[in-house]
This record gives C-alpha cells, structure tokens and sequence, in this order.
C-alpha cells in the first residue's frame, strides 16, 4: 500500500509538474517586473529539480501542509477541510441507502427468481445498467428537484438552518436526492451478484443435504445461503469507495452539492493546480485504502484466499 | 545403442515461503533416476499419481526444465540445450486427455498438418496428401479433414492425436497415460492400433501409465517409480514373473482377475502381500519413506533393494 | 496394416451431431433468436445510418456557427428541436454529436481492446515474471479512480483533436481488458493443447495468435459490446463535465452539459433530453446485443 500512494504521489506530482502555469501564475501582481519574478521562483524552490522539489511538497504534505489555493487565498488543507465532511456524508448515505435497496431487492430476485418480482426487478437492474450516473442525476434532479420541487435543487444545507436538530435535518434533507441517484445506479452491479449468487448457490449439495435433513425453507435461506451470498458483498464495500468517487465528481456538478467532487472540478475549471493535486491525491489514496480493505475483508471472510 | 539415455536425471521444483518468499525447500518431482530406452523398444514408466512419471515424460520432450543430469537421444545431449531443439522432430508426445489436447477451435486437419507446417515446407496440395495418408493411416475417413475435434468420440480423438504426433516420422514417442482417459472398451483398440503402429513406423515409446494390466500388455521393459524415484527396473519378465521388491509385489497383486474361479486364491494371495508388506515395510523405505538405490540382481533387473542386503 | 486401416475406415466414421457451429455462427444464431436483441441491433443500424447520413448534408461550422436572433427557440418546423444559448440549432448538434461520440467510442474501444489483448496474452500465456510485472502496474491503475486522472490528463495536454482524445481515453482503458485476457490465456495456457503445439515445434508467438486467440474470440467480442456502451458513456460524461470537446466539436454529452445551467435543465428540455434519451437508448441498446451474445457464449443459457 506505502509503494502504491507513493508512486501515485509522483504520479500526480509530475502531472502538475505539465500543467500550465506555477504556484506562482495567479499569485502575482502583473505588474511586478520579470527580474523580481525570476527571483522569487529562485526563492520558492521553482528552479530546483524536479525531485528536490518532489521532496519538498511531499515532505510538506506528510505535515498536513498542502500549499495554498490561489484562487481562494487560503491553504488547501483548510479549504478541503471545510468541503471533506459533506462529501464524506454524501458517501456514507449512498452506502447505507445502497445495501438498504440492493440486499433486499437481490434477495428477493434470487429467491423467487423467474417470477412477476424478479422479473421486474431484473428489468430495472437492466435499465439501471445502461444508465450513465449523470444521465440519470439530471433526470432525478429534474424530476424530483423542479417538476415536483420535493427536494432542494442545490446546496448542502439550508442556510438558514444553522444549529441544532434543524441542521441536521437539514443537511439530511439536502443530501438524500443526490445520494439516492448514486444508490439507484450503485444497486445494480450488488443486485445482479447477489441474485446470480443465490441462484448458484440454491443448487449446489449442500443446500440439498440441508432440505434433506428437513430444515425449514427459511432456516435454508437464513442460515444457509445468505450466509454464503453475503459475506462477499461486505467485501466489496471497499472497491465501493472507487466507484463512489467517480460518482461524487458527477453527481456534486449536478446537484450543487459543496464537496470534493465539485471542488476537484471547479478547482480545474480555475486551473487552481495546489487543490486539484491535493484533492486527487486524497482520492487515490482513499481507493487504495479501500481496495486494501477490502483484501483484508475477503482475507477474513473467505480462507482460501490469502494475502501474498 | 540406445535411443535414449538418460543419467542421473533431476527435476526439482522450489518451494517458497516466508515473507520474502525465499526458497525454503524443494519438491522433488524426479530425483536422480537412470533410464535407457533400446530402439524398438515399448518401455514402461509406472507408478501411482505423484510419483513423478509423468514429469519424466515430460522432461524427456521439454516441457519441464531439469535440474540436473543428462539426457542422450541418439548419444546427442538433449538436456541443456535451450530453445526449440529439445522438442526436435524426433521426439513427439501423445497425450493424457484426448479432450484437451486438440483445439477446439481448430479442424482436424489443420491440427494434423501443424507439426507438418513447422518442419517441413510442403505445398498446400502436397500438405492435404500427406494429411489423408495420415488420417488413413490412423483409420479415420477423410470426410475427417473438415470437422472439428468435438464431432469425434474419446477413442477418435486419441487417434487424431496419434496422427499428429506421426506426422513427423519421429524416433521416440511418449505416450502419457494415452488410454486412461478413454471408456475401458475403447483403450484396448487404441492400444492394439498403436502396437500396429510402432511396428509398421519403427517407433520406439515410452509408455507411461499408472495401469500395470496395460504396461504388461504393451511393454518389453518397465520401470516402477515411487516418490520421484526407481524401486524396481527390469524386462517384464523380471517384474511380473519375479518382483523383488515389496511395493513391486503389492502393486502386481492389486490388478484384477476377472476370472472367478480364482477369486479364493486371489483373496489369499493379497492377503499375505499385504502382511509382508507390512511386516518389511520398515526395511525396504528410509526414515523419509523413500526407497534405496538400485542395486543389480540380474544382467536386466535392478531394485531398490536396502543397503544392508 | 493397410487392409486394417481401410476395415477401420469403414468401422469408424466421425459421429455427425448435427452441423458444426463456430464460434461466430453460434454467436449470430443466439441473436437473431433473441427478440430483443435482434430489435436493439436493428435499432442501432438505424441510428447509425441516420446519424451518418444526416451528417454527410450538415455542414458542422454552420451548425455551430452562433446565431444571436434565435437564442433558446423552443421546437418549431425551423429548428426540430429549438436552439440552444447561442441560438445554434440543437437537433444538427444532436446529429454530429452522436456521429462524434459514436466514433469516439468504437476507436476507444477497438484500441484499448487490441492494446489489452496483446498484452493480456503476453502476460498469461508466460506467466511468471512477466506476468508479475505487468499486472502490478495493471493493478496499481485499475485502482484509481478513472475520471479524476483523465480529467487531469485532458487538463495537461493543451489542445487535442478527436484521435488524441482517444488515445487519452485508451491509455487508462486497456488495463481491464488485459486483466480478462490474462485470466482466460492463464486457464487456456494450461490445457494440453497448448502443450502439445509446444511439443509440435510451434513457437511461442505462433501458439499465442494460432492456437489461444481462435479460443479467446468469443470473450473478447462480448467484452468489446459491452465496453463500447461504457465508452460512449464515458466520453458523454467527460464532455457533460466540460472536459471533452469545445462546443465546436459537439458531442452527446456536451448537449446533456447545458443542463449544468439550472434554467436550462427546469425549462428548456429540448435541449439536454434529447440527447440523454439518445445516449440511453445507445447504451441499452448495445447491452442488449452484448448480454445476448454473453448469453451464447455460455452453454447453459443458450436459448437452443
């Protein structure tokens, strides 16, 4: 994992490294003559190699110092400070919502696969599979947001809600709808797994030789198969987090939502380099944290498969 | 002289452990064992699954490296050299699983003409010919030439094989388990064909199986394998008229009578193979449970025979 | 042995089960079995015969050329579909859009598909270090989140025409496809009939492209239908972001972008809806063909 978000680090590093522009760019003064420039990148570390100057930004960030944002006038750890705890609500709602839908719906598809409800439930997962995440934000938002004006169509939280039990109803209320449009869409892929899963697993000998036994339907389905179908679903929560960040980068742009997402966008758009390559940084190393969780759920879960 | 000879031959594999996955042990699949395979001859590799037989065969065509030891085709060293050379076109292969072994997605006759296509520069019309003397010469029609391998049964199949590896007119086939894998009404057709074959080819095979009634059939001389080891060499003759060591016998005593009249004698007769067994196991099998080095009893018949006699 | 092998001839005759399928046979039979399917494929020939057609007699600079006296027109027989801020016709931008995202994604697809089979080949069929050392960068890449670094990549490289953007696109998109093939060439290395075209005198090269690949097609081809639909979604969605095309080069997704303006997204639907159903339709459309020839490949759900 070390190695991993070390080389992305440099990854990322050289990558601000190309883009057009310095730390200097939108800082300065246009009229400061070029000598006083040149001096001031030779005081900054500008015109050091690249490594050295890897070195410092990364020695930097390991102490919580990210540089500032020029556009904001403010350092990136504050600024994503204030924006990390909405993305993070946003991303634990649509998890929670996620498993809410997705469980019950796979259950009940593979249980009673072939009938009217599997049926329609596979239907949707069909749809819901072709369905681009951004496509169907605006649909929601549009829908839900403007023609029936049941949820705010922007913000993360009323304004004048500022403390108390207000708040919080607040902030839930303003993020139910996007977190809903990324479960809606996140549900599919689970839905499909556990449907085939159950299916599989309803088959297979030893389901038979529990029936055999006389062992209720429910106690088969209860003790039996879930059992089996579910644990690996808990282990994929950590490839989740790849996918949730993907997601939050659209679904922020389209519902106004303040969180990492839509600054990673307006911080491009701004071409405010010290917060793209932060925000960036903080997302890949959430994937990889998430990635490593999930081997060490599977680990646990399933021993057969071992860390190498 | 020999056709092939091989010395001292070793085929170890690494066993990795550890957090650093340092090398902590190694399998010994083939662990020193001599051969030598006359001309003409149908030699007998057996033993039971792991007992490293078929990692001989193996190494013999290429397919597995070799740790260390020698071996002669035609007094030319094969062992060591890299590359293609050791899967010359003198040695050929015939394989365990007639299913797997062609490609499904290829047409008979194009899995016949493949060795063809990588040795010799035939024309396309000179090619085809060849093929159907091939199909012919195996018994299979020549509508054959067009389908593909899943139209043809498990016995059909191993004779496709069979055509593919004599393409080449090679010296030396190995022949890896060529029945094991077919409807026991078939294997004796197959097995019947294939000594057709080697006398109107030439061929010299060794002939690897874990079924001495087959090896018994088809075998001039033999050699018992246990754990990456010989424990008994010999004509078959030698074997299965005099076997002298104890896993020997216990392996001629298990295969089948069909005759009933010899039931009662049969029953006794496993028995008592069973309590020497038993009684001299220790004797015969080092503190690893591997056998001794071979020692002579006569001018063809070598056994692992314990050192002190 | 002569007379033998002629009595043999005669004995044994392949057993005939029927007409034997090929791989591409059983695939195109599955489909047309397949109503749906069958109706998706006819209604993308559709789409992409209108769409390439129309476009051939739309001159690109004119549609997108601004038009001050016809901002947000709603539909009328002038304009099909209305205009959009700049007074540009939407339903021309709706035609050569799709025709660039359509095109945008089967070259996507075709390079990070023929990128990921070479190396997923070279990767599985020598195992070992090679293999090692390729899906560890893999590995590494198929972790991060996509969008994110080929925004950041699309920021970088200045200005791009439509092959460049493809190139950016494949460079993070070969890696799921080389993790699939490696993971069939690793099964199919180990069947003896690879072995045996190695005892036959085949080399290496030889047996990756004449023996594993004719067996990998099938994988492939689904794989590829179903990729193509998350292309096109993927270029879509990075032009609704606004990191696609200028608005010059119109695209589906850059359609669906101006409902980033709330006013645009509450009141002027012919601008962004058109183009959404568009794009669904596309991808649903090519699933269904996908998950049908998915269907074919494997036994068990074949349809007969």
């Amino acid at each position: 994992m070390i190695p991993q978000i070390f080389i992305l680090s440099i990854v990322l590093f050289l990558m601000a490294k190309a883009m057009p522009g310095d730390a200097l760019t939108g800082l300065i003064d246009p009229s400061l003559d070029p000598d006083a420039l040149a001096a001031m990148r030779e005081k900054l570390g500008l015109n050091n190699p690249w490594y050295v100057q890897y070195w410092d930004w990364i020695s930097n960030a390991a102490q919580g110092d990210l540089g500032n944002s020029f556009k904001y006038k403010m350092p990136v750890t504050e600024l994503i400070s204030q924006r990390v705890s909405n993305t993070l609500w946003l991303a634990l709602a649509t998890l929670i919502l996620t498993y809410l839908i997705a469980i019950p719906l796979g259950i009940i598809s593979g249980r009673y696969n072939d009938t009217f409800f599997d049926r329609i439930i596979s239907g949707y997962t069909y749809i819901g599979f072709a369905m681009p995440l951004f496509i169907f934000g605006l649909l929601m938002l549009w829908f839900f947001g403007f023609y029936l004006g049941w949820f705010p169509t922007g913000g993360s939280v009323n304004p004048r809600a500022t403390e108390g039990v207000g708040y919080v109803l607040s902030k839930i209320y303003h993020l139910l709808l996007p977190a809903l449009s990324m479960a809606l869409i996140g549900v599919v892929s689970t839905v499909q797994y556990l449907r085939n899963e159950i299916i599989d697993t309803k088959q297979k000998d030893f389901i038979i030789t529990a029936r055999a036994k006389g062992a209720s339907e429910s106690r088969v389905y209860n003790r039996h198969i879930f059992r089996n179908s579910l644990l690996p679903i808990a282990a994929f929560l950590g490839f989740e987090i790849t996918g949730l960040i993907g997601g939050t980068v659209f679904i922020e742009s389209i519902f106004a939502y303040p969180g990492m997402g839509q600054l990673f966008i307006q911080s491009i758009v701004g071409r405010d380099f010290s917060v793209v390559i932060a925000v960036a940084l903080l997302f890949g190393i959430a994937s990889i944290v998430g990635a490593l969780i999930s081997d060490i759920i599977l680990n646990i879960v399933d021993p057969r498969i071992r860390i190498k | 002289m020999s056709i092939l000879e091989i010395k001292d031959l070793k085929v170890h594999y690494p066993i990795r452990g550890g957090i650093f996955r340092t090398v902590v042990d190694h399998v010994r699949a083939v662990d020193g064992v001599n051969m030598t395979i006359e001309a003409g001859q149908t030699y007998g590799l057996v033993g039971e699954s792991g007992s490293g037989k078929t990692t001989m065969g193996r190494a013999v065509i290429g397919l597995n490296h070799i740790s260390s030891g020698s071996i002669k085709f035609e007094g030319k060293e094969i062992g060591h050299i890299k590359g293609r050379s050791r899967f010359g076109r003198d040695i050929q292969m015939i394989f365990q699983d007639p299913y797997s072994s062609l490609n499904p997605k290829k047409r008979v006759g194009d899995i016949i003409a493949e060795p063809l296509r990588n040795f010799e520069k035939l024309s396309p019309q000179e090619e085809k010919k060849r093929v159907h003397e091939l199909l012919e010469q195996v018994g299979l029609s020549p509508e054959s030439f067009l389908k593909y391998p899943y139209q043809f049964s498990g016995g059909q199949r191993q004779r496709i094989g069979i055509a593919r590896a004599i393409a080449l007119r090679p010296k030396l086939i190995i022949a890896d388990e060529p029945v094991s894998a077919l409807d026991v009404s078939v294997q004796a057709q197959v097995l019947n064909f294939m000594r057709e074959i080697q006398r109107e080819l030439n061929l010299t095979f060794l002939f690897i199986s874990h079924d001495l009634g087959i090896i018994r059939h088809m075998c001039d001389k033999i050699g018992i394998m246990y754990k990456g080891r010989y424990v008994e060499e010999g004509t078959a003759n030698d074997i299965f008229e005099s076997p002298q060591h104890i896993y020997t016998k216990r392996l001629i005593a298990a295969i089948p009578d069909i005759d009933p009249s010899h039931r009662e004698q049969q029953v006794e007769f496993r028995r008592s193979v069973q309590e020497e067994y038993k009684e001299a196991h220790r004797r015969y099998f080092d503190e690893n449970g591997l056998v001794y080095p071979l020692k002579p009893v006569s001018d063809t018949h070598f056994v692992a025979l314990p050192q002190k006699g | 042995m002569k007379e033998m092998a002629n009595a043999n001839a005669e004995l044994i005759q392949p057993e005939d089960y029927s007409k034997s399928p090929s791989g591409w046979r059983v695939l195109w039979r599955e489909l047309v079995r397949d109503k749906v399917a069958l109706v998706s494929l006819l209604f993308l020939g559709l789409i992409i015969v209108v769409v390439y057609g129309v476009s051939l007699f739309l001159d690109q600079k004119e549609v997108v050329k601004v038009d001050l006296f016809a901002l947000y027109q709603p539909p009328s027989a002038d304009f099909w579909l209305g205009t959009d801020y700049g007074g540009r016709d939407v339903f021309g931008q709706l035609i050569i859009g799709a025709r660039n995202s359509i095109t945008i994604g089967v070259v996507v697809t075709l390079l990070a598909g023929l990128i990921g089979l070479v190396v997923g080949l070279v990767a599985g069929y020598f195992g070992g270090h090679v293999d090692n050392g390729i899906m560890r960068v893999v590995d590494f890449f198929i972790i991060l989140p996509f969008t994110m670094i080929v925004i950041i990549f699309v920021t970088i490289v200045p200005k791009y025409n439509i092959i460049q953007f493809c190139l950016i696109m494949t460079s993070f998109l070969w890696m799921s496809k080389a993790r699939l093939i490696r993971s069939k060439t690793l099964q199919e290395r180990e069947l003896e009939y690879v072995q045996a075209s190695r005892t036959l005198g085949s080399s290496n090269l030889r047996i990756m492209v004449m023996e594993v690949l004719p067996n990998l097609t099938s994988i492939i081809i689904v794989s590829m239908t179903l990729s193509l639909a998350g292309n096109i979604g993927l270029e879509s969605g990075l032009s609704f972001l606004g990191f696609g095309f200028p608005e010059s080069t119109p695209s589906l997704g850059t359609l669906v972008g101006y409902a980033r303006n709330p006013q645009t997204l509450e009141s002027r639907w012919w601008i962004w809806l058109p183009a959404s159903l568009l794009i669904l339709a596309m991808m649903l459309s090519i699933n269904n063909v996908g998950q049908a020839l998915k269907r074919a490949t494997d036994a068990r759900q074949r349809k007969g």
